[in-house]
């Protein structure tokens, strides 16, 4: 009798143990299991997310090459002094700037020091650049570089300078003439083509009718000269386009702000302008804000405000250089003329420098490469 | 009042039904603990959390902060020195840049003169178009200014006007250092060891950092990704906080992805130092936590449950050996009450009861003539109460015992009983039956030497089963007829009698 209540009891206690371990072992896990299941998501969601927002856009961010290194070139002097001059003080050599002291820092690391001026005046000016030129003649320069301010005035000045036995080269923007006996010339060596891709740009853009004006940029600016004319003669092919105005703004932004009011006020139905330096596209583009104009810019380079006016619409096109480029090379080619290396197979008398249109799409990927942030 | 009885079975169960429900108590209120500590974490996270990142926020400013004011103590120093050092041309000064450099392990630094020539150990350059901070033609008073290069480069500017300061022939405006925002960054996660995310943001948002910022901001401008996952009025103070330079903290969430963040400024350089934390790494942090908790838990109950199963087990085993003897010693007192209702307490033979039960066994048998062979030997011990009368009882007791001790020794296959205080009763069946002549003969030869000795003598006489018995009796009553003959026959041969 007893017995058989014992043997009732162990039968009813041992499910009800079963269970309750059920219950620790299966239902407590579940509960954690279930956070994890949470943060999961969470971690895919994040995971999916970011690579829906990241973008890229090679071609734009290649038309500007950072990433530079020295060639194989032994220098044959561990100390170098370059003196370089060039037309006025602007954002637009800056830019080359930052690529001679890329160029200046590796050359460091590579225990060769090299010590340069890189100075201007604060407006364009030849009677400027010859009495700085005559005065680096006087100093102790391996190589004087100079941005010619005016072809015409400075090749003799360059070419007195080589005949007594300095070594001058030229850079960024501007080459002396084709006569000058400057050693070699490193930057844009297609302005005049510049200046006709732009306009072609700005014809299409028009369907090939209506009124244009052309801002230049400083009068004798062989690179301004240059693209002006790829302008004219571009324009010249179409029998609709006709040329309203040509004015020098002497890369000043505000003067090329004035003259463009000038050239509205004067021509209220202009259908383009062409801009043919960094400052004019800034100083249209105000303008044509301010005056409610519908007229169509195409410009050059990579101004941060003209970036932006172009992906806000208000500039159609702009020709963007690669002056860092320039100004990396500038010193490489500075070092072996110094050595008295010559143009030939270690580098050419002209070097080719890129130029790359770009549109309103292209404008943010642009803002981000040179200026990091497309807002400000 | 009625006291109901608690026998084992209510017992047991009661004990059964405790462990279960204190074993459900433990578990129920493990789990409830559990969730409840994890809904407490939570809550103390998100406090803990904002208290740790505007910690981390401040210290990384104040980095930020020390940074700056070391800069310009060392620049102060190195303008004295270039007063001192009457330095005539260029390369002197370049070369003095470069030992004040090295010496005060300022980065950058750089001399500017009246016409922005901007004078720094390798370069002399136009500096104009490139600082802003150039463009008043007098600095009245320290500047710190963000200087964005081409190509992305940011650059933290320390300026302090160099009034007086006269070299190679020219006054010079200004004395700067230029360091990498980059540098700052590589510095402030050296300091922290990622711990954290963190980024620079320039008043209208932008980073200046260019570091990761969380998985939703990243490294875009915090005010354009925030503009579109916060509500009007926390953008609004945001932006406001950000344009007043003033320290503040949000938590906003997009796709299941939470992430709280603290900001503040960066004293004089319109910089906000921002530092993040997802709520997944805050929960990674806490989720190990509270795993331990909770395996700690899992494991407490187990062992709880298995230790109350072993409790229980013994207590189980031990109410059945608890039982198991309590049911063995009723058996033996059982058995002792059996004993002693059957036995007699002075021979230690079977007593009258006990022949009773026993009678009444053979009377069925005989009735059911089941057994053939049965006799019964009836007995008295002579002269018993002539030793009472003379030698008192304790020798009558004797004799009682004497007479038995020899009628088990002769009728060793009997069954033997006491059924009165000079009476026996034996039954023989089996062998006992078959040799019963002979022990007879035996014994009676014993008596009958014992007469002359004065020891034990007893009269037996016996009977068998035979045809028309119906009961045991009828065979007692002719085994009785028989000992009183004999009983004569003794006396005749000298021995003791009732009547001597």
């Amino acid at each position: 009798m007893k017995k058989s209540i014992l043997n009732k009891i162990f039968l009813i206690s041992v499910p009800l143990i079963a269970v309750i371990l059920v219950i620790c072992l299966v239902i407590i896990p579940k509960i954690k299991s279930g956070d994890n299941d949470v943060e999961n998501k969470t971690e895919t969601d994040s995971g999916h997310k970011i690579e829906k927002m990241s973008t890229n856009d090679d071609s734009v961010r290649s038309a500007v090459d950072f990433d530079h290194e020295l060639s194989k070139y032994q220098p044959k002097k561990d100390h170098y002094n370059f003196y370089f001059t060039y037309k006025t003080v602007h954002a637009w050599w800056d830019a080359v700037a930052l690529g001679m002291e890329d160029a200046q820092r590796q050359f460091l690391d590579n225990g060769i020091v090299i010590t340069y001026e890189y100075v201007a005046p604060n407006g364009a000016s030849a009677a400027d650049q010859i009495e700085r030129l005559n005065k680096a003649v006087q100093g102790n320069y391996d190589v004087i570089g100079v941005d010619v301010a005016d072809e015409e005035l400075i090749s003799p000045v360059i070419n007195d300078m080589i005949d007594s036995g300095v070594k001058v080269m030229t850079f960024s923007s501007s080459d002396a003439s084709a006569d000058c006996k400057r050693i070699a010339y490193v930057g844009n060596t297609h302005n005049y083509e510049d200046g006709a891709s732009l306009t072609e740009e700005l014809c299409k853009k028009l369907d090939y009718k209506g009124k244009v004006a052309i801002l230049v940029g400083s009068a004798g600016a062989p690179c301004h000269e240059d693209r002006a004319r790829g302008a004219r003669d571009t324009l010249e092919k179409y029998d609709n386009m006709s040329i309203v105005a040509v004015e020098y703004d002497m890369d000043s932004v505000d003067l090329a702000y004035d003259l463009t009011k000038k050239i509205l006020a004067d021509t209220p139905d202009l259908d383009g302008i062409i801009c043919c330096n960094m400052s004019n596209p800034v100083g249209a583009a105000r303008a044509i804000i301010e005056k409610n104009s519908k007229a169509v810019i195409v410009g050059m380079d990579h101004d941060k405000e003209a970036l932006q006016y172009l992906k806000d619409g208000v500039i159609y096109c702009l020709g963007v250089q690669d002056c860092y480029s320039m100004g990396f090379d500038t010193i490489q080619v500075a070092v072996m003329i110094a050595d008295g290396v010559y143009p030939g197979s270690l580098y050419p008398e002209k070097s080719e420098m890129m130029t790359t249109l770009i549109f309103q799409q292209d404008a943010g990927a642009m803002l981000e490469t040179l200026y990091g942030d497309i807002s400000r | 009042m009625k006291i109901k009885r608690v026998t084992n079975k209510t017992f047991v169960l009661t004990a059964a039904i405790g462990s279960i429900l204190i074993m459900l108590m433990v578990t129920v209120n493990n789990i409830w603990s559990v969730q409840r500590t994890q809904t407490a974490t939570n809550n103390a996270v998100s406090a803990v959390s904002s208290f740790y990142l505007e910690a981390m926020a401040d210290r990384r400013a104040k980095t930020i902060t020390n940074l700056i004011s070391n800069n310009f103590s060392q620049m102060e120093k190195a303008l004295t020195v270039f007063s001192d050092e009457g330095i005539e041309n260029q390369d002197q000064l370049r070369e003095m840049i470069g030992t004040i450099k090295y010496l005060l392990s300022l980065n950058r630094l750089a001399l500017v003169d009246e016409d922005d020539i901007v004078y720094t150990q390798y370069t002399t350059y136009t500096g104009g178009s490139r600082y802003d901070f150039l463009s008043e033609a007098k600095l009245k008073d320290r500047v710190i200014s963000t200087v964005f290069l081409y190509g992305s480069s940011t650059q933290l500017c320390l300026v302090i006007p160099a009034d007086g300061l006269t070299m190679m022939g020219k006054s010079f405006k200004a004395c700067f250092v230029q360091i990498d925002v980059g540098d700052i960054v590589k510095l402030l996660a050296f300091e922290e060891q990622g711990r954290t995310d963190f980024a620079i943001y320039s008043k209208n948002g932008e980073n200046l950092s260019d570091t990761k910022l969380g998985s939703i901001i990243l490294e875009q401008n915090i005010l354009d990704v925030t503009s579109k996952v916060l509500s009007d009025e926390e953008w609004d103070e945001l932006q406001k906080n950000f344009e007043k330079e003033e320290a503040g903290n949000l938590t906003f969430k997009q796709n299941d992805t939470e992430e709280t963040l603290y900001y503040v400024p960066i004293p004089g350089t319109g910089w906000q130092m921002v530092v993040l934390i997802s709520e997944s790494i805050i929960h990674e942090q806490i989720r190990g936590v509270s795993e331990q908790n909770l395996s700690f838990s899992i494991r407490q109950i187990a062992f709880t449950v298995i230790v109350l199963i072993v409790f229980a087990a013994i207590l189980l085993l031990m109410l059945r050996r608890i039982s198991s003897v309590q049911l063995q010693a009723e058996k033996e007192n059982s058995r002792n009450f059996m004993s002693m209702a059957n036995t007699d307490s002075l021979t230690g033979l079977r007593n009258k009861h006990a022949f009773s039960e026993y009678e009444t066994s053979l009377d069925k048998s005989i009735r059911d003539k089941a057994i053939e062979n049965v006799a019964v030997v009836v007995c008295d011990i002579n002269g018993l109460k002539h030793v009472n009368d003379t030698l008192g009882h304790a020798a009558g007791d004797k004799l009682i015992k004497d007479a038995s001790v020899m009628l088990c020794e002769y009728f060793s296959h009997g069954a033997v009983f006491r059924t009165g205080g000079d009476e026996f009763v034996i039954v023989l069946k089996g062998k006992g039956f078959d040799t019963r002549d002979e022990v007879m003969d035996e014994f009676n030869r014993k008596v009958e030497s014992n007469i002359s000795t004065g020891d034990v003598v007893v009269s037996i006489g016996c009977s068998t089963l035979t045809e028309g018995d119906e009961q045991l009796n009828d065979i007692f009553k002719r085994a009785d007829k028989r000992m009183y003959e004999r009983k004569k026959e003794l006396k005749a041969m000298g021995a003791i009698t009732r009547d001597t």
